[in-house]
């Protein structure tokens, strides 16, 4: 890089980051204020959503940190190996114009904030990640490693197969995991033992339980705001996992406490909405907030960022390596319902079960615009939901505010047939 | 009651099935000893090799029944051999192929065999999909030929001469339980070659050929010896019809794979069968880890007469996995045992 291109850098960067900070404060106020129940468990997630937005995350230790650039990178191997995972998966509109100036003109936004992400270091660490694990999931991610850009971080390619069903694909995976554990400890220079990985499947299985949890709470009531869920789930492995658990559980005895006391946020004539889709991931709240704001509630979403993240669990039989690495290698791949997978029909399966466990009345598909594998699956999904006469509104976005007007009728025709239909269907 | 359900849910079965095999086993072997007599027509490995087994395993009594002239099989002797088998299907109706997984002393041997494997520190290995299919065909030629043969002792089968009187009990003759179950009580006299004719030394050698695979195969794969048992093949003609029953609820399956994982013999359709309810396979031998290992609440569960006796559970998976307590009213999660010690 030439002097020119590094002052060039060094003003992209700051002023990205500049911009991700006045991004991420808007949305956390409007959290904050633009509703009036908000729950006290609640600000230790906004306390670490400010903090990430700042990049001043585990500053107090110097660790060791791998950057993962998808959901799809076992993090329990990165807990073992006595690293730190970070996420890259960047929801900032200011990092999406970063990355837009390295990759092809209809790119999603979500990758190209991811870049973007790496590109101006605004990852929410102060040291630079020993290396960004880049899985073979989508086209556009697996891609990410071979743009010319001058980032001087290694990407490490964590081959994922296309399909999930078979034996074969099954067996490949294992051995990939398998060689990734060997891979992670070079990486790191430390040996991935035998009670170091237990250890990390009992942290990471910890904060799923929790989570479980609070899905379960949903599950029974109008508890939670759907963007405060997204956040809880977002603001995972921003912050030292332990304390992350620690808080989500006390935000659930909150909400426990809330039940059986009088500020029930049960109203029934607020229609019940699944989101799915491209994932929302913080500060990219505007489509759920939208929602809210409309008087929609959001009851639970399908989301690789949240549900899939922290769902499905690792069940090892003999604690011994040979069989906690295809277990976890399992929790990846079996139960994923990402759209990257042929056949994904898990999927149909799974948000179908949703609609019945939440007693959905409506669901939102959200797809990026350039985010072909989501495009294509909302052929399906549409299909799928006619059949079963759940309405469904389909948006195409991106990150950008431009298209918050056109959005917001769309979306509040959408909620208020809702409504009419269930005040109709009371009455 | 629903305090009780809970508990049952959350509760480690699998340390119940190791005590109750061990229970089991000093029955199978020892009975004898306080003159415990359960009869003849046992649907599991009770092997009157061993002096002092309280009972038989009906596969001999079978193949003694069944070296029998045509002529007296549909008379007298057939009685006895439906009287029989109606007792074998009634004793292993009642439990059906947890006969396998809770009783059986070779299906325990094996457990332990497995269980120093594991302490050991060794890999166990599985069957691919495609070989899992050819191979589990072979207890049923098993179970053909261990009745056809007493049958072509005493008839003409298709104008072939008679077979030799030394093929007697021809699969008690191969079988493991022969040889390993006397052992217990100290007894070594079936640990031979016998050389009187070309049968008999073919069998015997046979039989010890079989013994050594039982130690060698069971150690690097679990229930490798259950795989090719024509009793298991036997159950699984009247499985069906049993009021002890694993059935799934496909709706609340995300099709994870854990209960394909733990599986000791290897039932993918566990796993990736969403269609079905009845899920005792013709290899199952109804331990329920699979069950255990379900996260979702409902999907799997065991039932007898209909009364759902042990369901799967979030709740009861994590506690019992993961040693996690999900109570609701103390939500600091404690760690009940053995989580590893933070350095």
């Amino acid at each position: 890089m030439n002097q020119k291109e590094n002052k060039r850098y060094e003003r992209l960067s700051s002023s990205s980051k500049k911009q991700l900070v006045i991004e991420s404060d808007q949305v956390l106020h409007e959290l904050q204020t633009e509703f009036t129940d908000n729950l006290s468990g609640m600000d230790y997630f906004y306390g670490v959503a400010h903090q990430f937005a700042r990049g001043q995350l585990s500053n107090q230790e110097k660790r060791k940190y791998i950057a993962t650039s998808c959901v799809q990178v076992p993090i329990e191997l990165i807990y073992a190996a006595g690293a730190l995972p970070v996420r890259t998966c960047s929801g900032a509109h200011s990092m999406s114009m970063a990355g837009a100036e390295f990759l092809p003109a209809r790119s999603c936004s979500l990758v190209n904030a991811t870049f973007g992400a790496i590109h101006t270091n605004s990852l929410p660490v102060s040291s630079k990640p020993l290396a960004i694990i880049n899985p073979t999931t989508c086209d556009q991610k697996k891609k990410l490693s071979e743009i010319p850009s001058g980032i001087d971080i290694p990407f490490y390619t964590l081959e994922v197969p296309p399909t999930k069903d078979s034996e074969e694909a099954r067996e490949y995976w294992y051995r990939i995991v398998k060689k990734f554990t060997r891979d992670l400890e070079q990486i790191t220079g430390k040996r991935i033992r035998k009670s170091n990985l237990k250890e990390a499947i009992f942290r990471v299985a910890k904060a799923q339980q929790a989570f479980r949890q609070l899905h379960q709470i949903r599950m029974g009531h109008h508890s939670i705001r759907g963007t405060d869920a997204l956040l809880i789930a977002n603001t995972f492995f921003y912050d030292d996992i332990d304390s992350w658990t620690h808080h989500l559980h006390s935000l659930n005895s909150e909400l426990v406490q809330r039940l059986t006391g009088d500020l029930n946020r049960q109203n029934s004539s607020s229609p019940r909405i699944l989101l799915t889709g491209s994932p929302s991931i913080f500060p990219n709240f505007k489509l759920p907030l939208m929602i809210e704001k409309m008087g929609g509630d959001i009851v639970v979403d399908e989301f690789c960022s949240s549900n899939r993240l922290l769902y499905d669990t690792v069940a090892v039989d003999e604690w011994n390596m040979y069989d906690m690495i295809p277990a976890i290698a399992d929790r990846y791949l079996k139960a994923c319902t990402c759209p990257c997978f042929t056949p994904n029909r898990d999927r149909d399966r799974k948000l179908l079960t949703y609609i019945k466990d939440f007693k959905v009345d409506g669901v939102v598909y959200q797809s990026f615009s350039g985010c072909q594998l989501y495009e294509l699956e909302s052929m399906r999904i549409s299909k799928l939901l006619e059949q079963e006469n759940i309405p469904m509104l389909y948006i195409e976005t991106d990150y950008s505010p431009d298209d918050k007007g056109q959005l917001s009728t769309r979306i509040e025709a959408f909620i208020e047939s809702l409504k009419a239909k269930k005040l109709h269907l009371i009455a | 009651m629903r305090k009780l359900k809970r508990y049952i849910n959350n509760s480690n079965i699998s340390r119940f099935r190791l005590i109750f095999q061990i229970l089991a086993f000093l029955l199978l072997i020892y009975g004898g000893y306080v003159s415990i007599h359960i009869g003849t027509s046992i649907p599991t490995f009770a092997c009157p090799y061993n002096q002092e087994c309280p009972g038989t395993c009906y596969l001999i009594s079978a193949q003694h029944q069944l070296h029998n002239t045509w002529a007296s099989l549909f008379g007298f002797r057939g009685k006895a051999f439906l009287i029989g088998f109606l007792t074998f299907i009634l004793f292993f109706l009642v439990i059906n192929k947890a006969w396998c997984g809770y009783i059986c002393p070779l299906g325990t041997i094996q457990d332990w065999i497995t269980k120093v494997r594991n302490l050991a520190g060794v890999s166990f290995s599985r069957y691919d999909n495609l070989s899992f299919k050819r191979l589990k065909a072979i207890k049923y030629v098993i179970l053909f030929l261990l009745i056809i043969i007493p049958l072509g002792m005493s008839n003409s089968l298709l104008g072939l001469p008679l077979f030799s009187e030394d093929l007697s009990a021809p699969f008690c003759q191969i079988c493991p339980g022969r040889v390993v179950t006397p052992l217990f009580i100290g007894d070594t006299s079936q640990l031979f070659i016998d050389f009187t004719n070309t049968t008999t030394m073919i069998m015997s050698t046979l039989g010890i050929i079989v013994l050594a695979l039982f130690f060698i195969g069971s150690f690097f794969k679990k229930r490798f010896f259950c795989f090719f048992c024509p009793m298991s093949a036997l159950h699984s003609l009247f499985s069906p019809i049993s009021p002890l029953r694993l059935n799934k609820k496909g709706d609340n399956c995300t099709r994870c794979g854990n209960c394909y994982r733990v599986c000791d013999v290897g039932i993918k359709a566990i796993a990736d069968d969403i269609e079905h309810k009845y899920m005792v396979k013709d290899d199952c031998m109804m331990c329920f880890k699979c069950v255990e290992a379900c996260p979702e609440n409902d999907c799997l569960e065991v039932s007898f007469v209909k009364v759902p006796l042990f369901t799967s559970t979030e709740e009861g998976f994590f506690k019992r996995n993961l040693h996690l307590d999900n109570d609701m009213k103390n939500p600091s999660c404690t760690i009940i045992e053995d989580e590893p010690k933070r350095k």
